[in-house]
């Protein structure tokens, strides 16, 4: 792979980084165009008032509650669709061939941020999952024309500023995920993470429907803010150490040690802190269940799946490119990632089969999916660095991660989709009771459907997008560690079961944890189906949310019958990833 | 907002999917992948596609249109589904009588097949579109195509039409791709896609009861079928991996490759499909076949899905899904494991015999006609199991008749329950008397299938008792007593029922209660035409038996010479 060094301050940057560039310019146009009014500003000493547009008692077009939705839309759209076409000449080109990145540097060359195949395609994931929570709360945070109304005291209430906060939030958190997904520098990284997660704090206390809200807020806050701080820590510790935070020169050090120091041990478990909150693992994860249903479902969603990729992303960069060693022997966190993957699939499906709101059940599968991916990651570590007696082109640790990026895709269907249903039930003001899926199939069998849809595709039932993806991982596990040894069957079972690495029962874990989990999910079926519903009222029309939701159900079932394409995109940004 | 005025509204979002459907349907038809296959492809489209798009289509559209506008489309939907149905029959017979391509079906050897087709589906993991026919599954693939426009027709004033048989006909396409699918992965997914239609059926238009038998029914198939989904990713995974092919794993699923690895193995070769190994994935499938067959201790979820499922869910079930069951066990227990099970013989016989005995020992008990007719069907499964146990040419050849037979008796004999359901309102024996006074030609179609079920010759069931039985005594010599006297038990219990319903009651008969002040009436027109062909179809194999015996005995002796002879002479026995 080539990377074109270029420096951050020059024409090839701006058009390199096109979608960020847009993601800027919808922000400011955010903050501008909605504060547009009939300010004037008096010119001193003079009666002359100069209209200067910005404050003042704003225009009536500009106080329309539903532009900052629009705006925010249009940016999101604009910039996936620039992310996916990547290079104004090669339309698909990074996807396709992996071959072309670019290299942002400072002035004196430290390498800032990298733009290529692997992040361009997380960049398109955070803009899809945006774009349908963008959308979609459109229907969920009504915006009333405020044209429409006839009363005019009830005009003067209705006002575009909690619209305006919501989406801009949402747009800085686009920009922040998107620097995660680009840095090749601790500190660029943690920057991205921080602007993200900033915003998404605000997000999840941004549900004042419920009393809930608020409180979810002021805890994801102080939790999350201390795992930063934990996360920072670390991160300042290994600049101590070596002086330096760009990713290569930590993976020149980490490989130049004799063996391993304390003081990069140290760092790196601080690391694992930080990180480990963000995608909830065990036994990082107390908060989440509380954040995820305190907020409104679309933020919810995204917390579920943008916030976990950005998080998996910070820990594939700091396990797999510094910490794994070049000589033969195993990372040092093999032990350590295997038991918490070990731990976080079994109890966040165990929690989730106790739990009786919706929302905290998906927040406990959320926990169980992120134990699943940390199993693909810890079968990486078992691998012998450089003794992979393959002898194939086909690498065991780039299709491992690629399943991982494959299954962080393909979360946003069901995960997200299953949150947009229960904002679809949300927008009645009830889905923190199991009951309110009471019946659904008879008050809007669509709906039910979807729902059931992505249920299946969460335990992983053939063929939806869940199965190809926990799939991926654990045909992955199985054959970094059987390939040294082989499956010599012919020997005998107890002799192959004696000989494999003790990572394989993960792979095993990963399967018996999904029939465990079918229980919960299709508990969810059973209370759709069999239970007589509370009302016969169809749910809200919202044909936006709706529309989403309709997205994300074909989706589901779309990359599960056909999606090779899809892995192969993966599989290229695997390949960039490793080239680094 | 009051419930009539929500109700009028058409819910817009729904043609985001109509739309992306549509999408998808076309993309199928024109994919390079899928029109660049190998020959003329009449299955993948026609029999399987076009019958799951359309339904879900019409499903999704009916479900949307306002109520005072589905009575309208009520018709259209139930013409489409005949004709698309009546297409596919059509097809199948085609293929039949070999009018497309010549089609020698007595020519076919061992996993070889006919009419195949193969694509490339999810290269990464080594999934492809394999589908093919051979003397085992084309007779369940042209039971299913004719079964389908039986049930329309049978059930052709069934309410909510607009729902209902595009339901079959989603159920139909399903059916046929779990016999027609060579691909481990796509088997499991039209196994657990006939799952969902039936289901529904059960749960939209069954009786009382029909939720607690709806979810019965779906946990005990669904749970053997987790189990069967665990003996494939074993299967999968045990593969000697082959890097040079496009599946990044290095390993398939195709069954083809799986069974000619499987021949070698037979052989000595093919290490990798020791014994070992074989007889644990014998297990873990046979688990799941034996759920959905069913064989006694699995049995429950029977009769119950049976009493409440609608006429044309039982016709359907009893009809071709349990047939899966036996389906799975000759292509993948027989057809892959012949090793393991030589030592699963003798275990497979007790089980057939425990079945054969028990369900015609509990038919004795039932008050309920749907219930008996049920446990009879266990019975009858019973009896394929022996077929299979005996491990002869003519044993195999037996129960695949006996599962061709039984697929159509056993949908008659519900259909004629079905019907007594909706003329008189009850499945009680013994609430009525005289049923052939009030209505002739229920009474004479219920004392047909009967009699066909029981074994009469000239009729579709003799000949593969009597092939069953030969058999068995072929290999176990005169154990083969107990399934026969068995039999006995079975004519015991038709006539009884027959004589406690059809006849008796003096002259003028004795209607039951829960009729009401209603009149006594015979079958619709409709009802009627069905019957009469599955009636026919009764007398036509009975008497001309060879028309499917040909194909399906040349399949068994292909499956005895070539394999399980070789295994036998290898193990010395």
């Amino acid at each position: 792979m080539s990377l074109t060094p270029i420096e951050a301050i020059s024409t090839s940057a701006y058009q390199a980084m096109l979608p960020e560039l847009t993601l800027l310019s919808g922000i400011i146009l955010m903050i501008v165009a909605t504060n547009l009014g009939d300010a004037r500003m008096r010119i001193p000493l003079t009666n002359i008032r100069v209209p200067v547009f910005f404050g003042g008692k704003r225009f009536e077009m500009t106080a329309d509650p539903r532009i900052p939705g629009y705006i925010c839309v249009m940016t999101l759209a604009l910039s996936a669709v620039l992310a996916l076409m990547s290079q104004p000449n090669n339309l698909l080109h990074v996807y396709y061939t992996g071959q072309e990145g670019y290299l942002l540097t400072t002035n004196n060359g430290t390498p800032l941020l990298q733009i290529d195949a692997f992040s361009r395609l997380f960049e398109l994931m955070f803009y899809i999952v945006l774009l349908i929570a963008a959308v979609s709360s459109l229907d969920t945070m009504n915006a009333v024309d405020s044209r429409k109304v006839s009363n005019e005291n009830t005009k003067q209430l209705i006002d575009n500023r909690r619209q305006i906060d919501f989406h801009l939030l949402i747009l800085l958190s686009a920009f922040g995920m998107s620097m995660v997904a680009m840095s090749v520098h601790l500190f660029m990284l943690f920057i991205g993470l921080e602007l993200a997660s900033l915003a998404i704090y605000v997000l999840v206390a941004f549900h004042k429907e419920s009393k809930a809200g608020s409180e979810a807020g002021v805890k994801y806050f102080i939790v999350g803010a201390t795992a930063s701080a934990v996360g920072f820590y670390g991160m300042s510790l290994l600049y101590l150490w070596n002086g330096d935070l760009g990713i290569l020169s930590l993976q020149n050090a980490w490989r130049g040690m004799d063996e391993v120091e304390a003081l990069p041990l140290i760092a790196l478990g601080l690391l694992l802190v930080g990180f480990g909150f963000k995608i909830s693992a065990v036994p990082f994860h107390f908060v989440a269940p509380d954040a995820y249903a305190g907020s409104s479902s679309p933020v919810a969603g995204i917390l579920a799946t943008a916030s976990k990729a950005m998080g998996f992303i910070a820990l594939m960069r700091v396990l797999f490119l510094v910490t794994l060693p070049e000589t033969n022997s195993t990372a040092v966190w093999l032990m350590l990632m295997g038991a918490l993957a070990a731990i976080s699939m079994t109890w966040g499906n165990l929690a989730a089969l106790t739990s009786t709101n919706p929302k905290r059940m998906l927040a406990y599968s959320s926990v169980a999916h992120a134990g699943y991916m940390l199993a693909a990651l810890t079968a990486v570590g078992g691998w012998r660095w450089g003794h992979f007696a393959l002898g194939t082109a086909v690498d065991a640790v780039l299709m491992l991660t690629a399943a991982v990026i494959f299954h962080l895709f393909v979360l946003i269907t069901f995960k997200l989709g299953a949150f947009l249903v229960l904002g679809l039930i949300e927008m009645e003001g009830k889905s923190n009771d199991m009951k309110s899926l009471n019946g659904l199939a008879k008050r809007d069998p669509m709906v039910a459907f979807s729902m059931f849809i992505f249920m299946l595709a969460l335990a992983g039932v053939p063929p939806l997008a869940g199965f190809m993806s926990k799939f991926l991982m654990a045909s992955g596990i199985v054959q970094v560690t059987t390939s040294e040894s082989g499956m010599e069957l012919s020997k005998g079972l107890i002799p192959v079961i004696q000989n494999l690495h003790w990572t394989f029962w993960l792979a095993l874990l990963i399967f018996l944890n999904s029939a465990l989990s079918l229980f919960y999910y299709l508990r969810i079926g059973v209370l759709m189906f069999f239970e007589e519903p509370e009302t016969k009222l169809p749910l809200p029309k919202a044909t936006r949310l709706r529309g989403m939701i309709w997205v994300c159900t074909v989706g589901a079932i779309v990359f599960g019958i056909s999606g090779d394409w899809l892995f192969e995109f993966a599989k290229t940004a695997a390949e960039a990833f490793f080239n680094y | 907002m009051s419930e009539e005025v929500s109700a009028k509204k058409m819910d817009d979002s729904v043609w985001v999917f109509v739309a992306l459907l549509t999408i998808i349907a076309g993309f199928m038809f024109i994919s390079p992948s899928l029109t660049s296959g190998s020959g003329d492809d009449w299955i993948s489209m026609p029999l399987i596609g076009l019958p799951i798009i359309a339904g879900l289509l019409m499903i999704s559209f009916g479900t949307v249109v306002p109520p005072w506008r589905k009575e309208k489309i009520l018709n259209a939907t139930r013409y489409t589904c005949l004709a698309i149905s009546l297409m596919s029959f059509a097809i199948c017979t085609g293929m039949f009588v070999g009018l497309f391509i010549g089609i020698g079906w007595e020519q076919i050897t061992f996993n070889h097949y006919v009419v195949e087709a193969k694509y490339s589906w999810i290269d990464s993991i080594g999934v492809c579109w394999h589908v093919g026919l051979d003397g085992l599954s084309f007779p369940m693939v042209w039971l299913t195509s004719l079964l389908i426009p039986i049930t329309i027709i049978t059930t052709w004033n069934e309410e909510r039409g607009w729902y209902y048989h595009p339901l079959l006909l989603v159920m139909g396409g399903a059916l046929i791709g779990v016999f027609v699918s060579l691909d481990l992965f796509m088997f499991y997914v039209f196994w657990e896609l006939t799952l969902v239609p039936m289901f529904f059926l059960i749960l939209n238009w069954g009786g009382a009861d029909r939720r607690y038998a709806a979810q019965k029914f779906f946990i005990y198939t669904f749970t053997a079928s987790i189990i069967m989904l665990l003996g494939i990713l074993i299967l999968y995974f045990a593969q000697t991996p082959d890097y040079s092919t496009t599946s990044f794993t290095g390993r398939s699923f195709d069954m083809y490759e799986m069974t000619r690895e499987s021949h070698i193995a037979s052989i000595g070769g093919a290490p990798w499909l020791g014994l070992g190994l074989q007889k644990f994935l014998f297990v873990l499938f046979a688990i799941g076949f034996l759920v959905k067959l069913p064989v006694v201790p699995f049995h429950t979820w029977l009769p119950d899905a049976h009493v409440q499922a609608p006429t044309g869910g039982s016709m359907l079930l009893a009809g071709v899904m349990l047939k899966m069951g036996a389906y799975g066990l000759f292509r993948i227990c027989v057809g892959m494991f012949p090793d393991a099970l030589i030592d699963f013989q003798t275990i497979l016989m007790l089980i057939g015999m425990i079945s054969i005995f028990y369900g015609a020992w509990a038919c004795l008990g039932q008050t309920n006609l749907k219930r008996m007719v049920a446990y009879s069907s266990v019975s009858h499964m019973g009896l394929i199991l022996l077929g299979i146990a005996s491990m002869q040419p003519l044993g195999f050849a037996g129960a695949l008749f006996m599962m061709f037979a039984h697929g159509i008796i056993s949908p008659l004999l519900f259909a004629v329950a079905g019907s007594l359901k909706h003329h008189y309102h009850t499945l009680e024996i013994g609430a009525m008397r005289g049923l052939a006074k009030w209505s002739p030609w229920m009474g004479a179609y219920m004392m047909f299938g009967w009699m066909a079920s029981l074994g009469l010759p000239l009729l579709a069931g003799f000949v593969a008792e009597v092939a069953i039985m030969v058999a068995f005594w072929q290999q176990y010599g005169w154990w083969v007593i107990i399934p026969a006297l068995t039999l006995i038990i079975t004519a015991a219990y038709y006539l009884w029922s027959m004589q406690r319903i059809i006849f008796e009651g003096g002259d003028e008969g004795q209607l039951p209660e829960s009729l009401g002040d209603d009149k006594p009436v015979d079958i619709d027109k409709t009802e009627n035409i069905g019957m009469l062909i599955m009636a026919i179809l009764t007398v036509v194999f009975g008497i001309l038996p060879f028309m499917m015996f040909d194909m399906m005995s040349s399949y068994s002796s292909q499956v005895f010479d070539t394999v399980l002879k070789i295994v036998m002479a290898r193990r010395g026995l």
